[in-house]
Order: C-alpha cells, then structure tokens, then sequence
C-alpha cells in the first residue's frame, strides 16, 4: 500500500472527525491496525483537534460538581445493590372501573392478598437492602479506622528506630569519650561568619574514625562535603559525605576507611562524587 | 493558591479506578472545562448542556474499569465520549424541539454567516488562535467534528462537491497541527 497517497487522501482526518460511513471506518481502523505511520498520524490529527477543541475551555456553573458527584454515587449505591428503578408503587389493581358496576363481587379479595403479599415482600427486601446498606458502611468506618492505626504504628515505629539510632549515638559518644585510647578532634569553622562545627573521633590505635557535624548548611544541588585527612601535609581523601548526615546534624557516622596517621582533619564542599584534592574547605581541626 | 498535585496520563487512569471523592474532584477540576466547551461546541442551549455533561462524567466514571491504554490516550478517550454523547443528544429530535438546540440548520447558516462576515467569531466561539483557519475549512472542521456530519452530509449542506470536502479538511487539520505543534 501506498502509505503516503494514504496519508494525503485525507481519509485519516475525516476517520478522526468522525466523517466516515461504518464501513470506511472499519476499513480505515484495520489498516491502522496493520502500519504504525498511519497509527502516528492519527494520534497527531487527533492531538491537533484535542487542541482545538479545549482552546476555550468553558467553565460549567460551580454547583454542578456536587450535583455531578451525587449523581454518581446514587447510582453506584444501586448498582451495589442489585436494584435499579427504585421500588416500584405496590399495585392498586382495578379498583377504578371494578366496584362501579359490580359492589359486592370479590374480585378485589384475591387481589388485595396480592398486593399485601407484594407489600410485604418489598418491605423485606427493603429491610434487607437498609442493612446490607448499614453493614457495608460500618465496614468502610472500620477499614478506614485501621488502616488510620496502621499508619499511626508506622509512624510510632519510625520515631521509635529514629530515636534508638540517637541514643546509641550518644552512648557511642559517650564511650569514646570515657576512652583514653580515643582522640577527640574538633573541627571549627574555616569560613568566616559561618558556626559550622564537626568532630572526629579518632582512635590511634584501631585506626577507627567517627564524625559528627552541627549546623553545616545542606550543600546545593551537584555538591557534598568530602572529608579529609591531613598526612604529611598533604590532604587524604577519606570519603564523601551523604546528604543523610547533614541532613540529621549530631548523628554519629563510622567513617569506613582507616586513618593510622594524620595531623588534621578537614570537611571540603566539593561536586557531586568528590575531588581528588579539596578546593573549598569547610572546617577544619588539627589533631 | 493552595499546594496541588498534578498527575500523568497513567496515573491519572490509576486515580480514577480507586472510584473515590478525591480523584472525582480532581477529574472535575482539571477536566470540566474542556468537555463542557466539547459539548457547548455541539449544545447551545445550558442546560441540555450541563445534563449532558452529567451524563459525560457518568459514563467516564463507569467506564474507567473498562478503559485500556493500549487503546489510546485517556484524553482522546474522554472527549470522544463528550463528543459522542452530545451528537447523540443534538440527533435526539425531542430535545431538538424542547431545548432549541441549535440545529444543523443553524448551524450551516452561522457558518454562512461567518463567511460573509469573514471574523463573527463569538457565534462561533473560536479562540483567536485559530482566526487562521477560513470560515470555509471552520465549518467543516466544526460540522464534522461537533455535529457528527458525514462527508456526504456536509458536501450536501455546504454545497461543494466531496473531493473537495475531503482535501479542505485534511487542509485545515494540517494548519491546526501546524499552529499547535509551535
């Protein structure tokens, strides 16, 4: 087939405009089932007309969006529950033409017991309808209920590891400093103006770091603080500081890489990943 | 302006297959506008307009399980029930006679209007975007589209052979596409 004689026909804009007699339409729709170029050109004309059509978009009188959702959930309510027009009026039989010629015949006897019957049927029914109608939504009140308490216990748990992680900090802390072996370093701010403050523990002989910072700014986008350790003169990187740390100042990081040596300790702000060298140095605190 | 969320075609089916108040309000809030202008676009009078866009949310709201994205867009989707719905209302002659819907009839002759006038855009109803567009490639546009004329039918009403017909069209939807894809 001829894709692009197609195309220019114009056969796909008055597909889309709904142009087409049901036979054309069909033709049309098994020949875009079969190429994607006419699919794609379909999507456009229909992207230009959607366009078109919300270009002045109007706004419909405001008490129609309750009215709407009334609507909506009134018929929902009846879908669920399997009934359709409402109750139907309990059937008055004859009664007009009937007792006018014949006063006293029975034909209203049967009739009456028919009625009462119906009656009482559609008043069970709509008992039953009433309670399903109760029982559902006290289940929704509960479900609603418990799923409210689960959210409640996550919350509680959250805090609760939260908080542990703080105390084990501080205990930490504690220890460190209670450990003649530890080395507390402090590191104060190396920009002016600026209360940043950080410390290291440092033990010299398992080589073990911990750090802590307060009131370090949380770095732009496309920035962390590396930190460093000074040997010899010359800087060692020791790693990159996630944005967890600054975000939670006081919390105790165990830096992973070993120092077995050093006279200082610095935190550099640096791009995303690190440096090799520290370019804008933060804080800093000789051991 | 109170903090809002804004969702993606996808999430958007998602939403609306919880069947909830909250995803109702937001398919009201960011859809009402459009399908009411569809349907105003097919419907003058208001308030055969405001029942058919009740009807409109209805059917969207029930239909929703239904709905497949392999089909299509959501909003195509939509507003083709909008469409649908209010060329099935226009057709229905006893709302033609109770609610004085513009008829066809109407509405070639405001079109004819349009095209002596060149710019009667408020009968219309057209933004100033699509002033562009001739008033002779408008009313096919608009025949077709908002009133649910065939080829036939509007070469018939219009008066210009079918060929003709098909290549104004496929001309105008070219320049909307043009105009919208800037």
């Amino acid at each position: 087939m001829d894709i692009k004689a197609y195309i220019e026909s114009g056969i796909l804009e008055a597909y889309v405009l709904g142009g087409l007699s049901e036979a054309e339409r069909a033709s049309v729709e098994a020949d875009i089932a079969l190429y994607p170029e006419l699919l794609r050109e379909v999507e456009a004309i229909e992207a230009a007309m959607e366009n078109y059509a919300a270009s002045t978009p109007i706004e419909p009188p405001a008490h129609l969006q309750e009215q709407i959702w009334s609507a909506i959930q009134v018929q929902q309510r009846a879908d669920s529950d399997g009934m359709h027009d409402g109750v139907p009026p309990v059937q008055q039989p004859v009664a007009e033409s009937a007792p006018k010629v014949v006063a006293f015949e029975p034909p209203a006897e049967q009739a009456p017991k028919m009625s009462w019957q119906r009656a009482a049927v559609w008043a069970a029914v709509a008992v039953s309808v009433l309670t399903n109608f109760m029982l559902l939504s006290q289940r929704n009140k509960i479900n609603d209920e418990k799923a409210a308490m689960a959210a409640r216990l996550d919350s509680m748990q959250a805090q609760q590891s939260h908080m542990l992680a703080k105390v084990e900090a501080y205990e930490k802390g504690r220890s460190m400093l209670a450990d003649t072996g530890m080395k507390t370093v402090v590191l104060r701010s190396a920009q002016p103006g600026k209360d940043m403050t950080g410390m290291v523990f440092w033990s010299k002989g398992t080589g073990d770091t911990y750090l802590t910072i307060h009131h370090m700014p949380m770095p732009e986008k496309g920035k962390q603080y590396q930190l460093w350790v000074i040997q010899e003169g010359k800087p060692v990187s020791m790693g990159v500081i996630s944005n967890d740390l600054v975000a939670n100042a006081g919390m105790m990081l165990k830096v992973p890489m070993q120092v077995q040596n050093g006279q200082a300790f610095a935190i550099s702000l640096e791009k995303e990943g690190g440096n090799p060298t520290p370019t804008e140095v933060m804080i800093v605190g000789a051991i | 302006m109170a903090p809002s969320v804004t969702y993606s075609e996808q999430e958007l089916v998602l939403l609306l297959k919880q069947q909830n108040q909250d995803a109702f309000n937001y398919l009201y809030k960011n859809y009402a506008g459009v399908l009411y202008s569809v349907i105003k676009k097919t419907i003058s009078d208001d308030q055969t307009a405001q029942d058919v866009l009740q009807e409109v949310f209805v059917k969207i709201w029930n239909n929703i399980g239904q709905f497949s994205a392999e089909k299509g867009r959501i909003y195509t989707w939509m507003i083709n029930i909008a469409r649908n719905a209010s060329i099935d209302k226009l057709r229905s002659k006893g709302e033609i006679m109770k609610a004085k819907i513009q008829t066809g009839e109407d509405a070639v002759y405001s079109v004819r209007e349009g095209m002596k006038t060149e710019q009667k855009t408020d009968t219309i109803g057209l933004k100033a975007a699509v002033h562009e567009l001739k008033p002779e490639y408008q009313a096919i546009v608009e025949l077709a589209y908002f009133k649910g004329y065939t080829l036939d039918e509007i070469a018939k009403t219009l008066e210009i052979p079918l060929g003709t017909v098909k290549t104004r069209m496929r001309h105008a939807i070219q320049l909307l596409r043009k105009h919208y894809s800037n």
